[in-house]
């Protein structure tokens, strides 16, 4: 997944990549900073080296392979793994026996045994630290028997033996016998919530979910039965959708999840199986042998991260995170410094993905004014005539690691493609998507005068667009392009037959190159953008996302159903680290209100949509008396947000002493908390049911705030939290610690047993068991909280206008969860706030910031090239029967009275194709997907005689 | 189960938990249990009695005072702190446990406990054997000289007795000189050999102290000055305690 990026970082024309380097010190101020490098030595010069990898076969000194976590060796001349970039080697100078077998060895002439540390200088206008993360090392916790048992690894180890790139090559593997495990046990929280051992006293977020698909994955790997457990505080899988997936896993795949966690692990010398023992949920103990034990370790900020902070001024937290403001969660202490990623704080991909957007924002916000100077632009070389020319077609077939190589027989694909009619050169690739496949790819293009190429590999919906740049870069039309997807449609559904799954590939091959040959090159239409955005919604997310945009030199229009901005926010008192969301709102609002570049609309719905990508064309009513207002923009972004869940639970419709956690926030706010004896919350409440499955990911916190916010008041008050998980995550784990710290019980219920709530004239009785002592328990309480959850704005009514769509739980849905978490499907529409999923404010902060800095890289440019994948009308043959205009799903086709015809504009057409199907005569053609290139496909496919 | 409900609620009592949390250096972190169950899966005594120390420190929790401060299973719980090796909050149970042991009448506590503690008080040796002065000095000289005879390659070693200004002032388990004397003497042949300069004092030499044990702070403290005063007056440097 990270190798498409990779490629393209590496191939960008305005990122300079400088690696092996670190910086020694930044002086100046925002908008001019000179930063000062250390260059260290790699002794290969990585211009020149081809990566062919010849020095490091002929290495004869070996050294422990880091990134396969010491279970596998590397030579002193290496590389860190197939698919990095830049694809250059080095040497290893504490391991290099100097014996001058590489430099001979080295046809490009790249060894440079004189390379000494180097001093560089850069100037530039603002500065972003990703430095990242390590996992945790458990060698110290003895009890764990890390660095002792062999068959006890870390996840990081286990990620290594899952990879195609790793130790085993991806067969799942102990490294004690490699043999395969017949069960595995996950211990959580190794290295994250402890503050005994390691003093980590955050949660580091993202374990319980690697943990989970670490499980799933082995099990999916593993050629028979699997027993999987993960030993668990809580499991805290908070994230959009991740709820589905955990029970996905607990449910369907039979993965365990023990709450429990284990004292020692010991391991059975004969076999070297490993023996837990622990304490079950009743309290019984239980003794289990397993293949193997995986440490789930936690995130921590490497050293030289530390020092990096040192000496750039950045203020750390205690954990040695990047301290922030929770309304400026990627702005560090330093100004024109900017950070993202876990170096801001425990955090998983999409996270990070979106904070690195937000980051990227903030850095360009200080530069707008200078923006396109210093920049280099692409040249596409001129393109090659292919008119008149037979088919000559390469096939470059996949492993994708093992994922394909693993079941399907490649090479056997490989020579069958190789006998198919117009096929001159195959070949076959570890990684078809990584850079030096890319080099090879236009290699060969040029050496074979290629002018067609199919790719058997994965999903062109992810890959597509870069082999066709690829084959741009070589003067070849992108459209002469065609992809068999020979893994998600076959390796990985058909694993447990591999013969048939073989004989699939050569099928979809066959098929592909069939279509291949029928392809023509195609123009793309390029059109102008209107470079002004539109924001939907006007809380802390909407006015984010322009007042970002705006300060980006675009101008925005910001509308809001509501007659005052604000939002949700307006019902909200302070955060968890007791920052005033009040104060926050008003200065956000009247901010935004001051920028000359942003327009506020109040009061206003979206009431009609039309245009497209780059040129939008809203319609608006607006004000008391429902003004229409049409707006032209280029870009949108979508900040409708969401609402506390009113619960039809717990009598809370008929006793006001039963109030929702907002509720309670009002009531500490205006009353205080001295009339309260004892406070009953009560989590999960529209959460984590059979109506809504998702967690809504912020109740565990807010209960945390407020029971604390109470103790602050009263400290004599008591406060029970009846709840299924705790999901504090990342550094919210500290006020947890300090919740209970004050005295707040906690007590566990699982989800068929809820808690019974009574209420009388006198107090409110609740009824529910203790998990520890399995005892029933009676609270006398004066006020029940209820942790309801979040709900989505209801937007049915704007979705279907703007056809943007959303899941069952009523979020809209982003193009791709890691690779674009704040883009929607449709080009130029972005993303942000809790219209996306529940999250907190500083979440919703950096997510806006992020959807503005996605629309920037959109708006930034003048005119954009239309897809030429855009349906078309033969007129002449057209019976005007209107079956396309009824059809099409985004009302593109239209009778055009005057003329008499049927019109397609190809600039709104989405290019799905429903019309070309459903034309009876046959006169709408989708370019790219014309009749005959699908119809020779199916030919070939019935040719091969199924 | 039949048991009746957990009563909680109301206005807050002050109870057995904060006593001890106020004794301890950050409260023992009495309060910081993730219930996670570490301890229990590692504890020895984890079963016995139906108690197992996450139980104990939850009921402590949840103010069932009669409940922990009755529990025989305070007395099976051998404060070994395996419990606190592996806590991820650190939190000293065994300490919750020695209270609860303190907050028994001294006459229902057990009685091997009791016996020995009394022995302990019954002269300045502070042997739970009721060894006297004159019986460990015989003893010591006995072996030795046995050892010095019968194993020629240690005729020369030395068990100092009342010997004053050494570097060590060595305690010993009352067990050995009583019942198993052969037993002190690999460590002298140690001491020995690395060339140590050490002595037993005739006063305050049984390394035990069951009055500990006992939660018996009182005469635990009584104990421990004895044996204190013991090195004080040889003018020892270091008092080495080998239990």
């Amino acid at each position: 997944m990270i190798s498409p990026k990779l490629v393209e970082v590496g191939r960008h024309l305005n990122i300079n990549l400088v690696t092996n380097s670190e910086v020694k010190s930044i002086e100046g101020e925002p908008g001019n900073f000179e930063v000062t490098l250390t260059n260290n030595p790699r002794f290969i010069d990585p211009d020149i080296c081809t990566g062919c990898g010849d020095c490091a076969r002929h290495c004869p000194a070996s050294a422990v392979n880091q990134i396969n976590k010491g279970m596998s060796d590397q030579k002193a001349t290496y590389i860190e793994y197939a698919q990095a970039v830049p694809l250059a080697f080095a040497i290893d100078a504490n391991v290099c026996i100097g014996c001058g077998l590489c430099e001979n060895t080295c046809l490009a002439k790249a060894i440079r045994y004189d390379d000494k540390i180097r001093e560089t200088k850069v100037t530039v206008g603002s500065v972003i630290l990703s430095p990242g993360t390590e996992g945790f090392d458990p060698s110290d916790l003895d009890y764990l028997g890390y660095g002792k048992f062999p068959n006890v690894v870390t996840s990081e180890g286990f990620e290594r033996i899952l990879s195609a790139g790793g130790p085993y090559f991806g067969h799942v593997m102990r490294p004690l016998d490699r043999e395969e495990p017949k069960s595995i046990a996950w211990l959580q929280c190794v290295g994250s919530r402890d503050t005994n051992r390691c003093g980590n006293g955050y949660c580091s977020s993202v374990c319980c979910m690697y943990a989970t698909k670490e499980a799933m994955i082995a099990k999916e790997h593993i050629h028979g039965d699997l027993d999987c457990a993960v030993f668990n505080m809580d499991m805290r899988t908070v994230g959009k959708d991740y709820e589905k997936y955990f029970l996905r896993a607990r449910d369907k795949e039979g993965i365990r999840f023990v709450k429990a966690r284990v004292h020692t692990v010991n391991e059975i010398p004969e076999t070297g199986d490993l023996k837990i023992r622990f304490a079950d949920e009743d309290g019984e103990i239980k003794e289990e042998i397993f293949s193997m034990v995986v440490l789930s370790v936690g995130l921590t900020i490497p050293d030289s991260a530390v020092q990096l902070a040192k000496r750039l001024d950045i203020d750390l937290d205690q954990y040695n995170f990047a301290k922030s403001d929770p309304f400026a969660p990627v702005e560090t202490s330093r100004e024109g410094i900017f950070t993202c990623g876990v170096f801001q704080g425990p955090k998983d991909i999409p996270g990070s993905v979106t904070e690195a957007s937000a980051a990227a924002c903030l850095a360009g916000a200080d530069l707008s004014e200078s923006r396109g100077e210093d920049i280099q632009t692409y040249e596409v070389p001129a393109e090659i005539d292919i008119e008149g020319q037979e088919p000559r077609i390469g096939v470059f077939v996949c492993n994708c690691g093992i994922n394909i190589g693993g079941i399907v027989d490649v090479p056997a694909v490989q020579e069958y493609a190789g006998n198919l009619p117009n096929v001159v050169f195959t070949d076959s690739n570890l990684f078809t998507c990584s850079q030096d496949t890319q080099e090879k790819i236009k290699e060969k293009i040029k050496e074979q005068n290629l002018n067609r190429v199919v790719v058997a590999s994965c999903s062109p919906k992810t890959h597509e667009p870069m082999f066709m740049e690829t084959l741009e870069a070589c003067g070849l039309n992108r459209y002469l392009f065609e992809m068999a997807n020979i893994r998600n449609q076959d390796s990985w559904i058909h694993s447990k037959s591999p013969d048939l799954a073989t004989q699939k590939a050569k099928d979809l091959v066959r098929m592909a190159v069939a279509r291949a040959g029928t392809l023509k090159p195609l123009k793309e239409k390029v059109i102008r953008v209107n470079q002004q955005g539109l924001v939907i919604g006007g809380g802390i997310s909407g006015m984010n996302a322009a007042l970002n945009l705006a300060k980006q030199g675009f101008k925005v229009i910001l509308i809001e159903k509501e007659p005052i901005l604000g939002g949700f926010a307006l019902k909200l008192h302070h955060t968890i680290e007791g920052a005033d969301v009040r104060e926050y709102v008003k200065k956000l609002i009247s901010e935004v209100q001051a920028h000359e570049n942003v327009e506020i609309l109040t009061d206003a719905v979206v009431t009609g949509f039309g245009g497209y990508k780059g040129n939008f064309k809203t319609e608006l009513a607006v004000g008391p008396n429902k003004e229409k207002r049409k707006i032209d923009h280029g870009a949108i972004i979508v900040a409708t947000g969401a609402d506390e869940y009113q619960p039809k639970e717990y009598h809370y419709e008929d006793d006001d002493r039963i109030v929702t956690q907002v509720g309670l926030a009002d009531i500490l706010e205006d009353k205080g908390a001295s009339d309260f004896k004892t406070v009953v919350m009560i989590q999960c409440v529209g959460s984590r049911n059979e109506e809504m499955q998702e967690c809504s990911r912020i109740c565990c916190q807010n209960a945390v705030k407020n029971a604390l916010h109470i103790k602050r008041l009263n400290p004599e008050a008591q406060v029970f939290v009846l709840y299924r998980d705790i999901r504090t995550y990342g550094l919210l784990e500290d006020y947890y610690t300090e919740a209970r710290e004050k005295g707040v019980i906690f007590m566990r219920f699982e989800d068929d047993s809820p808690p019974d709530v009574t209420t009388s004239s006198g107090h409110i009785t609740v009824k529910t068991k203790d998990h520890i002592l399995k005892r029933d328990v009676e609270i006398s309480a004066d006020l029940v909280a209820l942790s309801a959850g979040m709900r989505a704005a209801d937007t049915k009514e704007l979705s279907g206008i703007m056809k943007l769509n959303a899941n069952p739980e009523g979020y809209f849905i982003e193009a791709h969860v890691k690779l674009r978490p704040v883009d929607m499907p449709g080009e130029g529409i972005f993303l942000c706030g809790t219209a996306h999923g529940p999250k907190l404010i500083s979440e919703a902060i950096s997510q806006a910031q992020a959807a503005a800095s996605r629309a920037t890289t959109f708006l930034a440019r003048p005119e954009i090239k239309l897809s030429a994948i855009a349906a078309k009308v033969d007129t002449d043959h057209c019976v005007k029967c209107l079956s396309c205009v009824r059809t099409c799903p985004f009302d593109v086709p239209v009778f055009n009275t005057e003329k008499k015809v049927i019109e397609i504009d190809e600039a709104i057409c989405h290019g799905c194709g429903a019309c070309a199907g459903i034309c009876p005569r046959q006169t709408i053609q989708l370019g790219f997907y014309e009749d005959d290139q699908i119809e020779c496909k199916i030919d070939a496919l019935l040719a091969g005689g199924m | 189960m039949g048991e009746p409900a957990i009563k909680l609620g109301g206005k807050k009592k002050s109870v057995f938990m904060d006593k001890v949390r106020e004794l301890l250096p950050e409260g023992g972190n009495l309060n910081l249990c993730l219930t996670c169950g570490a301890c229990s899966s590692g504890c020895p005594a984890t079963g016995l009695d139906g108690m197992d120390p996450r139980k104990f420190l939850r009921m402590a929790a949840l103010g069932m005072d009669e409940e922990v401060t009755s529990t025989k299973w305070v007395w099976m719980c051998s404060l070994c702190q395996r419990c606190v090796y592996v806590c991820p909050m650190k939190i000293d149970i065994p300490q919750l446990v020695f209270n609860a042991r303190a907050s028994w009448p001294r006459e229902d506590r057990p009685k091997g406990i009791v016996g020995s503690c009394d022995m302990a008080l019954r002269n300045d040796t502070c042997s739970a054997m009721g060894a006297t002065e004159e019986d460990f000095k015989f003893v010591v000289e006995d072996v030795l000289e046995e050892y010095q005879e019968s194993q020629p390659e240690f005729k020369d070693m030395k068990a100092p007795v009342n010997k004053k200004g050494t570097q060590f002032f060595l305690n010993q388990n009352s067990r050995e000189p009583v019942t198993e004397p052969d037993e002190m003497v690999p460590l002298w042949k140690i001491l020995d050999l690395v060339g140590a300069d050490w002595t037993y004092g005739t006063k305050g030499w049984a390394a035990e102290n069951y009055c500990m044990f006992l939660a018996d702070n009182e005469n635990w403290k009584h104990i421990v000055e004895v044996k204190k005063k013991a090195v004080e007056d040889l003018e020892c440097k270091i008092w080495l305690n080998t239990e």
